[in-house]
């Protein structure tokens, strides 16, 4: 795979002018392997490049070819990132790079997995045979506000107060009423959001919980998870959402690789060349 | 009925939620954590072969940033060193406060 690149282009030309020529290399994860490994032509862009290993010791850097140039977050390309990522977890335990990620030369990878050996095989170690489920539960609000309703003597009192007087002041009796259901219904989602967690504890490894979106969300979670105890994660969501059938919905995805549980940021620095 | 699971690729936001900003991301501070496990803070040189390297590096950091929010024209060169140590800068002011 290694070829002679072309020299560095001078450095005073502006990118549009540097970029189109170089070939670079895509870096999709870090994994740990004895060997040279391909896994075949799925890499990102038109071409289908192969996908192989770039090593240090026995880390390895899963690339492929590419030009150096902008790869936009299309679909195309998010998902080509994602799949090269979900084949390689089929054997080996990944550390995900970010979306978008190129080096210049071969040499730089293996630059890269030397100053952060340590790093990476220490991240390797506790990530391994482990996987990511993400999970975000929404909840249908009329069907929660019908079940306060019903458990609720005082939003029940306060309704039928408004219903029976109709014409009379029932303005601030709506008012209550409303701020009663808000706060009824935020500790509801408190509740079930707990309940949920302590259910899946258990049988996960770590848990993260990101921002839920929109209105209906009320949990936007990731869990890591043992690979020997994927059935029994799956049958503690099944459960739930068994358990809280009409009321909530459960959106259940993965295994995907550890990007939550995963945070590395690295800066990089010039050398002293 | 009972949820079933999902493949990972299926939800392009499941995906874009992950894959543009989290694990390994070439950026402007080093710290390795693992969220939820315990914390490993790693102070790793990493040191790239040239300036020209770096340039490019520079330019790949820029890439996930231009293309996930509203197009803007890259800098020229001069005034992108300019703003990565401002975004150093801003980064270390930001973790000071938190």
């Amino acid at each position: 795979m290694d070829r002679d690149l072309t020299p560095a282009p001078d450095t005073g030309t502006s990118y549009a002018e540097a970029a189109p020529a170089d070939e670079g290399k895509y870096v999709y994860c870090i994994i740990k392997t004895p060997e040279e490994r391909e896994f075949g032509p799925i890499g990102i862009g038109e071409d289908g490049n192969v996908v192989y290993t770039v090593r240090f010791q026995d880390l390895a850097a899963v690339v492929s070819d590419t030009p150096i140039r902008i790869y936009d977050p299309t679909r195309e390309n998010v998902l080509a990132h994602e799949l090269v990522n979900e084949i390689v977890m089929r054997e080996f335990t990944v550390i995900p790079m970010s979306f978008g990620t190129i080096f210049r030369t071969k040499e730089d990878i293996v630059e890269l997995l030397k100053s952060t050996y340590r790093a990476f095989d220490d991240v390797l170690e506790k990530m391994r045979d482990k996987i990511e489920f993400g999970l975000k539960v929404l909840w249908d609000r009329e069907q929660v506000i019908a079940l306060l309703e019903a458990q609720d003597e005082e939003i029940r009192r306060l309704k039928e107060e408004i219903t029976n007087n109709a014409q009379s002041s029932t303005y601030f009796a709506r008012m209550q009423l409303g701020r009663l259901i808000e706060s009824a219904l935020e500790g509801c989602a408190n509740d079930y959001v707990v309940d949920i967690h302590e259910s899946l504890k258990p049988v996960a490894v770590a848990s993260r919980s990101n921002k839920p979106i929109g209105d209906r969300m009320i949990m936007n979670a990731a869990y890591l998870v043992e690979r020997s105890r994927e059935h029994d994660f799956d049958e503690a969501v099944k459960a739930l959402s068994r358990k809280y059938e009409n009321l909530l919905s459960f959106k259940y995805t993965g295994p995907w690789p550890p990007y939550n549980f995963v945070n590395i940021k690295l800066r990089l620095e010039r050398a002293d060349a | 009925m009972a949820v079933e699971r999902a493949p990972a690729g299926t939800s392009l936001i499941d995906v874009l939620d992950r894959v543009l900003d989290k694990g390994i991301v070439i950026d402007a501070y080093v710290r390795v954590s693992l969220v939820g496990i315990d914390l490993v803070s790693v102070e790793a040189r990493i040191v790239v072969a040239s300036v020209e390297t770096y340039l490019k590096y520079a330019e790949a950091i820029g890439m996930t940033g231009v293309a996930s929010r509203p197009l803007v024209a890259p800098p020229a060169q001069p005034d992108l060193e300019r703003v990565m140590a401002e975004n150093v800068e801003l980064r270390r002011r930001l973790e000071e406060l938190s």
